[in-house]
């Protein structure tokens, strides 16, 4: 589904990814973790091409993407939901509106298909109550389960999870993380950049270790977390683990 | 004659005789047109200007690239807040109606809006511009990976927050603006502060027609404040926690 060669990406002098490839198959899930800086957000970032790749390039769905722009770009854009660390929901919209803005921005939905879409998806992830409340009066992981039914709002193809738990209290992480997994069990092809171990040792098809912009290694996660070869890897799972 | 008496034959000699009230009324008219119109112009200039500035500033800056229009477009920007800044609005309204149209004959309430507009422009620009930065750019990222253009984004996410964050400043931009108009009188123009002056040529009276003038902008501009803390407060109901 996404065929990533010999990326790489730099910010000015620094190289922040060198040489990844990789190859995402509709239904994987694929799970990155990595020490901080390692280059796994900008990885993903550059899948949907909020990060403009320097070099390489990235097909999904057969075709290359790499330098698509403008209405191209956005068409792509829609089928790749992004759930991000912080977030980023709209404050000045209620939930409601927070979720059916694009597709009715797009013309995708009539105003009512998309209210009764945005009703089913918040059963979904539990907060039916919360329609025409605002961001502001929810908790960080109502915050994320709403900032992942607006994603889904978009009928996606693959779900982009940037450390969607790394803001959250400690006790509003399972909450996220549940909702995730039954994403997982429903089929969506998912890449999660994440510190959850536990996460990616249940659900993931594929774990990757990047460290200093390359994947140093990928394996899935019964081979990975068991039987890691790499001594960066070894190194960084006796810290996490 | 005691002092009320006094005030009250002045009162009578300043604003009833020949009907001298009806230079305050019309002046007041054309005030508030001048005002009302320049408001408008100013607005448009100063949100197309904060658009540009901005964009070039998130996309272009510190990088190579960037699209050569936005930079030739903010390069007029800066050149055009550069000179309307720098120079005093009286000047600028006499050269608009002495220089600009000197050789042809326009209306004098249109030298004013566009010399008021302009001057306004340059002010709601940088008053935009700083709202707009005041985003955090996860809002615009959020936007554009649901698939949304940037007009899209700009329109439905970033300018809503952005235009309550500024509107406390921009309020204070309309006031100064109103203000502003009372040197029309230098092009001739019968405005409110012109009315009073007139009337203090013909009766030799200064306190009447002043303070009269004076008071009249003062109840204008706690109107106007008025309404923009109305306006504050429903643009605030989505900051409930």
């Amino acid at each position: 589904m996404i065929n990533v060669e010999h990326l790489y990406k730099s910010f000015g002098e620094l190289d922040v990814l060198k040489d990844v490839s990789q190859h995402i198959e509709k239904g994987e899930k694929v799970v990155v973790v990595g020490p901080s800086g390692s280059g796994k957000s900008t990885f993903l970032r550059c899948l949907n091409l909020l990060e403009t790749p320097t070099d390489g390039t990235i097909t999904f769905d057969g075709v290359d993407i790499t330098h698509a722009k403008g209405k191209e770009l956005d068409k792509i854009r829609r089928k790749m939901g992004m759930v991000f660390q912080h977030f980023n929901l709209f404050p000045h919209l209620t939930i409601r509106k927070n979720i059916t803005l694009a597709p009715v921005k797009l013309g995708l939905m009539s105003k009512d298909e998309a209210n009764k879409q945005a009703e089913a998806l918040l059963a979904r992830v539990g907060l039916s109550d919360k329609a025409d409340a605002y961001p502001g009066m929810l908790s960080g992981g109502q915050k994320q389960r709403i900032a992942i039914a607006r994603s889904l709002a978009m009928n996606p193809d693959v779900m982009l999870f940037d450390e969607p738990t790394s803001a959250l209290d400690p006790e509003m992480v399972g909450e996220v993380l549940e909702l995730m997994k039954q994403l997982a069990l429903d089929g969506m092809t998912m890449v999660v950049v994440t510190h959850e171990m536990g996460f990616a040792r249940e659900v993931a098809s594929r774990v990757l270790f990047m460290a200093d912009g390359q994947i140093l290694e990928e394996n899935p996660p019964k081979e990975f977390f068991e039987n890691p070869k790499n001594p960066r890897l070894k190194d960084f799972l006796s810290k996490v683990i | 004659m005691n002092f009320f008496e006094k005030l009250a034959a002045e009162f009578k000699q300043n604003f009833i005789e020949q009907n001298r009230w009806q230079y305050i009324v019309k002046g007041l008219g054309t005030t508030m047109i001048i005002t009302l119109l320049a408001l408008l112009l100013g607005l448009v200039l100063g949100f197309i200007v904060a658009i540009v500035r901005s964009t070039h500033d998130k996309t272009c800056l510190g990088k190579k690239g960037g699209h050569i229009l936005l930079r030739i477009g903010n390069g007029i920007s800066k050149f055009y807040l550069t000179v309307i800044r720098g120079t005093p609005s009286t000047v600028q309204l006499l050269i608009i109606y002495f220089v600009i149209f000197g050789s042809v004959k326009v209306d004098k309430i249109f030298c004013a809006v566009m010399a008021f507009g302009i001057n306004s422009g340059a002010y709601v620009a940088e008053i935009v511009r700083s709202g707009i930065m005041s985003i955090d750019n996860g809002q615009t990222e959020a936007g554009r990976s649901l698939g949304l253009n940037f007009r899209q984004t700009m329109t439905s996410i970033i300018m809503p927050q952005a235009f309550k964050n500024v509107l406390p400043a921009l309020g204070n931009e309309f006031i100064v603006l109103l203000k502003e108009t009372s040197i029309s009188g230098y092009i001739a123009l019968n405005d409110l502060t012109r009315a009073g002056t007139l009337i203090q040529s013909q009766t030799y009276s200064a306190f009447m027609p002043l303070i009269a003038v004076a008071l009249i902008y003062l109840v204008i501009v706690i109107g106007l404040t008025r309404l923009l803390t109305l306006l504050e407060r429903r643009l605030a109901k989505n900051d409930k926690r």
